[in-house]
């Protein structure tokens, strides 16, 4: 099967630092791909270059590389060379991305429901009445209740968990072939998070988007995700299906991240939990 | 809606502790009014003294006269002035106009300059034309009031005279009332810059550094990420929030740009309040000086009002902030 969206050899650099060094994967549709790895080891970078969003407002540069996304008319674009304004004409439309923090990625001044119409009302060049219809559709499809009195509230009014359900609905409402979530459920508690995974692969199987999910939790790569991608220090440790990399990882790296994760009865018989020797990754 | 009204209740309360603030003050203060009203015509007879005296009420107790003194403004009677002999409000409402046409033009150009200003420069920070504009900025900052209105007179009224020299009509005018506001607003363009300008360069220096911090937020990056064009994530998503400690601080200024405006007047002979508050303070006319303080205080007043106001269209939080009190 053909890829919706495969990364060649990325390479992402702040000024003299390397944020990304020739990382490679493949996505297809309807498949769920994780990129795991510790905090800065460049997942984030790794999701906001293929939106190229690395160049706006950040001093990201991609330096070489290849993201070549299959466009609705089943050619393969290098999105590394589209111009601004064709990448504005992807973005939130064929690929879209909701992140980290909902409490923060929201414009605290205007409603919510108007952030989310403002995307469809761009790209499927509705008005704002039917956008608006659009959007009680969206907030109904992730099942926030009372849709409709939702829409006309502001961000601040609203749990985490319900910004979260609005930043994808947003990004679902113009009915992208990949969508990007970067770390959605990490500022959210637990019982959150599982329904937020849960609403993800529901959504996942209606719509036959591809899903690029960036985590440093190896819980919720469990959960959701068909293959896996380990990154550390800006290169790709390992790839593989989910199984694979649970079960039999190649890299010491890869089982020391497995290893990381408390389990139940772990510390049975200790006071405190034992240092673990670190793994440096050469590659 | 119902901090609004108790807002204006509380201001009521404050306004009435100015005028007895500023009434006591004014009594305080050394010098006997009755000689200054008889220095002319009374050459300091005793006679022609004590009958001022009596007629203004001047040997009453204090808190006679402040009674009276306060019932007479909560029934809009600010006194009549010793020097000119006319009611102080027909006095002030005839100078207000030029003073708000000219405080006006003065916030209008440097909120509306230096937001542009602020929000051009946040998204150059490194252009040499964003490093100039915060020379100027800071120029402009620096330097005192009379003395930008001076240079902007030899330079532009006497230099090139595209502009005049003081004043706010041209009395050999005669024309329609387009034309006499074409004239009025000709005479405003160099003491609204000469009083603006201050406060131009602080809100560009203040928008700058609130829309660098804003472009960096979440929520800019989620605007970004639903293609939507810069100009619209900058103008749209980041330039409502950005613009709110700019209007903090133009609401909290509004003072100081009223007592700038005195100096500006001054310089520009320009017919408006601060230039009555001077007169009256050497002519020792209380009445009129009392009635001015007073309209002060309360346009402060009114002005910090409408600054929340403002606040709650600008900014959802803060409605509910209120409403959950």
């Amino acid at each position: 099967m053909e890829p919706v969206l495969s990364v060649r050899g990325l390479t992402v650099t702040f000024g003299s630092f390397t944020a990304v060094e020739d990382v490679s994967f493949d996505i297809h549709a309807g498949q769920t791909l994780a990129v795991v790895g510790e905090s800065g080891s460049g997942k984030s970078v790794t999701a906001l270059s293929i939106m190229r969003l690395v160049e706006l407002g950040t001093r990201g540069k991609i330096e070489r590389g290849e993201i070549l996304f299959r466009a609705p008319d089943g050619e393969m674009i290098d999105l590394v060379q589209q111009p601004e304004g064709e990448m504005r004409a992807i973005r939130g439309n064929q690929i879209s991305m909701i992140f980290q923090e909902p409490l923060t990625s929201l414009n605290p001044v205007y409603s919510v429901g108007d952030q989310v119409a403002e995307a469809v009302i761009l790209h499927q060049g509705l008005d704002k009445e039917a956008a608006n219809e659009r959007v009680l559709e969206m907030f109904r499809l992730v099942r926030i209740p009372e849709a409709e009195k939702r829409m006309v509230q502001f961000p601040h009014e609203m749990s985490g968990g319900m910004r979260q359900r609005v930043m994808i609905a947003m990004a679902l409402s113009c009915d992208p072939k990949v969508l990007i979530a970067d770390e959605p459920t990490t500022a959210l508690d637990v019982t959150i998070q599982a329904q937020i995974l849960g609403l993800m692969r529901d959504l996942r199987e209606q719509t036959g988007a591809a899903v690029l999910i960036i985590t440093h939790d190896m819980g919720v790569v469990a959960e959701v995700a068909d293959d896996v991608v380990v990154m550390n220090r800006a290169n790709v440790v390992e790839r593989g299906p989910v199984t694979q990399i649970f079960e039999a990882a190649t890299e010491p790296y890869t089982r020391a991240l497995l290893a990381s994760v408390p389990r139940l009865g772990s510390m049975a018989g200790r006071d405190e939990p034992a240092p673990f020797d670190l793994v440096e990754y050469q590659p | 809606m119902k901090q609004i009204a108790a807002r204006i209740a509380w201001s009521a309360g404050l306004i009435l502790a100015v005028i007895v603030m500023c009434f006591s003050l004014i009594h305080l203060a050394p010098g006997d009014v009755a000689i200054v009203i008889a220095g002319d015509s009374g050459a300091g007879d005793p006679e022609v003294i004590a009958e001022i005296r009596e007629d203004l009420g001047l040997d009453d107790p204090f808190l006679v006269q402040l009674g009276g003194y306060v019932g007479d403004v909560v029934q809009g009677d600010l006194g009549t002035s010793y020097r000119f002999n006319e009611p102080v409000t027909d006095l002030i409402v005839t100078r207000l106009w030029p003073t708000f046409l000219l405080v006006g033009t003065a916030v209008s150009f440097a909120i509306v300059i230096g937001v542009l200003v602020g929000v051009f420069t946040a998204r150059r920070p490194e252009s040499p034309i964003s490093h100039g504009v915060t020379v100027f900025s800071l120029t402009g900052y620096s330097m005192p009031v009379f003395w930008t209105g001076l240079l902007l007179i030899i330079m532009f009224a006497s230099n090139v005279q595209w502009f005049p020299v003081s004043g706010m009509r041209d009395v050999r005018l005669d024309g329609n009332w387009l034309e006499e506001w074409v004239d009025i607003a000709h005479h405003l363009v160099l003491p609204s810059i000469t009083l603006g300008v201050i406060y131009l360069a602080q809100y560009s220096r203040l928008s700058r550094a609130s829309m660098l911090e804003v472009l960096q937020s979440d929520y800019v990056r989620t605007a970004r990420a639903k293609g939507l064009t810069e100009r619209r994530v900058v103008y749209k998503h980041a330039l409502r929030n950005a613009v709110i400690p700019v209007v903090t601080v133009a609401g909290l200024q509004f003072g100081q740009m009223l007592s700038g405006a005195l100096l500006v007047e001054t310089v520009f002979n320009w017919p408006g309040l601060g230039r009555l508050a001077a007169d009256s303070v050497f002519q020792r006319d209380a009445p009129v000086l009392l009635g001015i303080l007073i309209l002060s205080s309360t346009l402060v007043v009114i002005i910090n009002i409408l600054t929340d106001v403002v606040y709650r269209l600008i900014d959802p939080r803060i409605r509910v902030g209120a409403a959950t009190k």
